[in-house]
């Protein structure tokens, strides 16, 4: 027997598994018809290393959304790492790896501050992380007095290498998704992050290391950032005081439109990938129609707005 | 006989396929109690919502009041006199009691201000006529769930309700709560108040129900005056079992002593209990709600630590500071509350499973998914777990599975010993046997189990020895002969010392 009400849940657990991907799709349909310029091998190449600049963080932002948490701090992690690498690396190529360890040790310390907030203090993350980066801003511009010194060295333009469409940062952004698929899936590590994010009273009832893990995925977070700041700041080769701003709220973005619950415990990477894609080819296409740069924001707002609503009608009803 | 004020007729109700009701019709007359009894599932809260408005019947018609009543809001349903208590209470803890019950109503003055004065006075006057006095100033959330439920009560009076539906109001009541409870409603039933009752504790059903209507499998399979029914027909109505066959019999022997606890006591109510626990053996931990039976779950599994005295396990010393060391030590807690302490909802029946084990079924953190299969559909067996794939979602299944699922989660670690904090909560009757049948198999292989309930039929049916506790300390210990309920409600309610003297 079929209900309508059969029908209507059938069609929820459609759009929470399949709605990211199919929405996707029809994007990629509407580019073919508004701006098939999208699809030349070019204009694809740069729309690749852009999502992979997002998509970096957005993996890490994506760990921490499943332990229902939330990191606002890796916007000051993009401007500390830029600052990082050319104050260490200051134009001499063999001092790249000491800049790189550096940057990714001061961005597992904020990581580490922004766990211990939420757990051993019991900050609220987005109390916590908005303070952690307002404070990395903050000790950053104090550090530099507002004019960053040092150069970039010239060897990271490495990471504008690329094969076709395969460039560094997609590779990267490739690489570590396959890595952290397989974490979540296929590892006691993943399905403790589920777990949780799904019940956190039920997880430590169960035995599990509950602040190491949310330590942990804070970590991780900050980790990733770091690793997007420096393709971003090898790609630029400048210090900019700027750098990366709109990433960090687009990371979290992706992370949603993709599936994954802000309260934790639902989601994952595949669903992210796609979020990432549905918004650089968004910006992309508001390029190639010569729209204004507001616009993008109008269109971005209405995306991230209209996934939501459309998760909020697939939740189960309560 | 006058007109019914409610009668439902022919209602059909489906979700996502599976049938909750079939052509059920329930009437009722002004100013009675009806029992709505049944196991969990089998349509009772089901037909109470579709009378509240929150769901709408497939198929049959709803005549209140001598009128049909058409789709509604339940806010107009609210409005038409029929009030609904949910077991789940909704109020606002931040609010007064007073702010609660005329929550959206508030009386005002002449230019439109909140009275504070009307709105505690009419409180007040709501309360008296239940006959109970309550500060409706302090804020809800420092309330006793029990009188939260009298603040529902009253709620649903200063709305003017000719029709009451409680839904298993005594699940959070014990003792003494539950006496005031059932005088309240026969202060309703005086004032011409319709009550229905839904429980499945049928004690409760045959002392205040007029009239009882049994649901089975979402049809009704019994209805008629109270007068005619005895507790072997309704329960074999219900189940389609009688009563003796419920607590399954053993003649297990009893082995060492495996765990000892010495005066132990942490920063709760918990003050001072001892008490030892043997191979084999089910020990009942009896007393009302607060009397500090969850907090002694919790020192024991290591959940909150200990301030005093001492606990041994196999004749070791065990200082834990968490639940994980407990786990290692071989100690399992089935906690009280599922939903928010036991069960992962969002995950899969696999994932629920082995969260506890997931070092064993992995080598260098990596999961072997053969190991975990064979692990899954071992318990699936064992447990008599119903689900579709170990893909399932376990919000989606019974809540009878669900509990079995949390106890496959436990067994999985080996436990010695294993603390089951209201075992049976929310989950249906035939759940409920297997689960005591599960129980006496794992007593017999070894294992030594402490249960916590409310249900005094299931302490005393299940348990070797009871100990009742009061106010965080041990009131006293039943065994053999000496075991009653009435001896344990008296522990339970004055305590060690004064029971002996009453």
């Amino acid at each position: 027997m079929t209900s309508r009400w059969t029908k209507r849940w059938r069609l929820r657990k459609f759009v929470a598994d399949y709605g990211v991907y199919i929405a996707l799709t029809i994007l990629m349909l509407a580019a073919a018809l508004l701006t098939p310029k999208l699809f030349a091998v070019d204009t694809i190449a740069v729309v690749m290393r852009q999502a992979s600049q997002l998509g970096i963080v957005a993996i890490g932002q994506t760990l921490v959304l499943l332990v229902a948490g939330l990191d606002l701090s890796v916007g000051g992690i993009f401007i500390m790492t830029s600052v990082v690498v050319a104050e260490v690396g200051n134009g001499r190529d063999e001092m790249i790896a000491p800049a790189i360890l550096s940057a990714l040790a001061l961005g597992a310390l904020v990581g580490l501050g922004n766990g211990l907030l939420v757990t051993k203090r019991r900050v609220p993350p987005f109390v916590a992380t908005l303070g952690m980066l307002v404070l990395v801003k903050g000790a950053t511009q104090a550090y530099t007095r507002g004019v960053p010194g040092g150069f970039v060295p010239e060897a990271l333009g490495i990471v504008n290498q690329s094969w076709f469409v395969l460039s560094v940062p997609l590779a990267l952004w490739l690489g570590l998704n396959a890595l952290f698929i397989f974490v979540l899936r296929g590892t006691s590590y993943g399905r403790r992050v589920y777990a949780v994010g799904s019940n956190i009273e039920a997880a430590r009832l169960s035995g599990i290391p509950v602040d190491a893990i949310r330590i942990s995925v804070y970590v991780l977070g900050s980790l990733f950032a770091v690793v997007s700041g420096v393709v971003l700041t090898g790609y630029v080769l400048y210090v900019d005081r700027f750098i990366g701003s709109g990433l960090d709220l687009d990371s979290i973005a992706a992370a949603v439109v993709g599936g994954t619950a802000f309260i934790g415990g639902r989601g994952g990477l595949l669903g992210t990938i796609a979020g990432v894609l549905i918004i650089q080819i968004l910006s992309t296409m508001v390029v190639l129609l010569g729209l204004d740069v507001e616009v993008q924001f109008i269109i971005k707002g209405l995306v991230i707005l209209g996934a939501v609503m459309l998760y909020s009608v697939a939740a189960p009803e309560s | 006989m006058s007109e019914p004020i409610l009668e439902m007729r022919g209602i059909s109700k489906s979700f996502a396929g599976v049938r909750a009701l079939r052509d059920v019709s329930f009437r009722c007359q002004a100013g009675l109690v009806y029992g709505l009894v049944g196991e969990n599932g089998a349509g009772k809260s089901t037909l109470m919502k579709i009378l509240a408005g929150a769901y709408k019947a497939d198929a049959g018609a709803i005549i209140y009041k001598g009128r049909p009543r058409h789709a509604a809001s339940t806010g107009e349903i609210i409005a038409s006199g029929i009030s609904i208590i949910y077991q789940e209470l909704a109020l606002v803890p931040q609010m007064s009691a007073a702010e609660n019950i005329f929550l959206g109503r508030e009386p005002r003055n002449a230019i439109g201000i909140l009275d504070l004065g009307q709105l505690h006075a009419r409180s007040q006057e709501l309360l008296s006529r239940l006959g109970v006095a309550l500060d409706t100033r302090l804020p809800v959330g420092e309330l006793t769930i029990a009188q939260q439920q009298l603040v529902e009560i009253a709620k649903a009076l200063s709305q003017d309700a000719d029709l009451i539906v409680m839904d298993e109001p005594s699940a959070i009541l014990a003792g003494s709560e539950l006496d005031q409870l059932f005088d309240i409603i026969a202060a309703l039933k005086a004032q011409g108040v319709t009550i229905v009752y839904i429980s499945h504790r049928l004690e409760e059903v045959f002392r205040i129900a007029d009239e009882v209507t049994v649901l089975k499998d979402g049809e009704v399979v019994d209805s008629r005056p109270i007068g005619q029914l005895d507790r072997h027909t309704l329960v074999r109505s219900m189940v389609g079992r009688s009563l003796d066959e419920v607590f399954p019999q053993t003649d297990h022997e009893q082995g060492d002593l495996v765990l000892a606890a010495e005066d132990i006591a942490t920063d709760t109510i918990l003050d001072g209990v001892s008490l030892r626990l043997h191979a084999g053996e089910i020990l009942g931990i009896a007393g009302m709600v607060g009397s500090g039976r969850t907090e002694l779950a919790r020192a024991l599994f290591g959940a909150d630590p200990l301030t005093r005295g001492e606990v041994r396990l196999a004749g070791k010393s065990l200082q834990w500071q968490t639940p994980s060391q407990a786990i290692r030590a071989g100690v399992a807690l089935v906690p009280e509350d599922r939903k928010s302490q036991g069960l992962f909802t969002a995950l899969s029946v696999r994932n629920n499973i082995t969260i506890s084990i997931l070092s064993r079924i992995s080598r260098l953190g990596i999961l072997r998914r053969g190991q975990e299969d064979k692990v899954v559909s071992a318990a699936r067996q064992r447990l008599s777990i119903v689900m579709t794939s170990p893909e399932q979602e376990t919000q989606t299944l019974s809540g009878g599975n669900q509990q079995k699922v949390v106890l496959a989660k436990w067994l999985e670690t080996a436990p010695a010993v294993i603390i089951l904090d209201e075992p049976t909560r929310g989950v249906d009757v035939g759940a409920k046997f297997e689960i005591y049948k599960l129980m006496r198999q794992l007593n017999d292989r070894g294992l030594a189990i402490i249960m916590i309930s409310s249900e005094l039929p299931e302490i005393i049916g299940m348990s070797d020895r009871i100990l009742v506790m009061n106010g965080g300390r041990v009131a006293g210990e039943l065994a053999g002969e000496a075991v009653d309920e009435e001896r344990i409600i008296k522990l339970a309610t004055l305590g060690g010392a004064e029971a002996q003297s009453a």
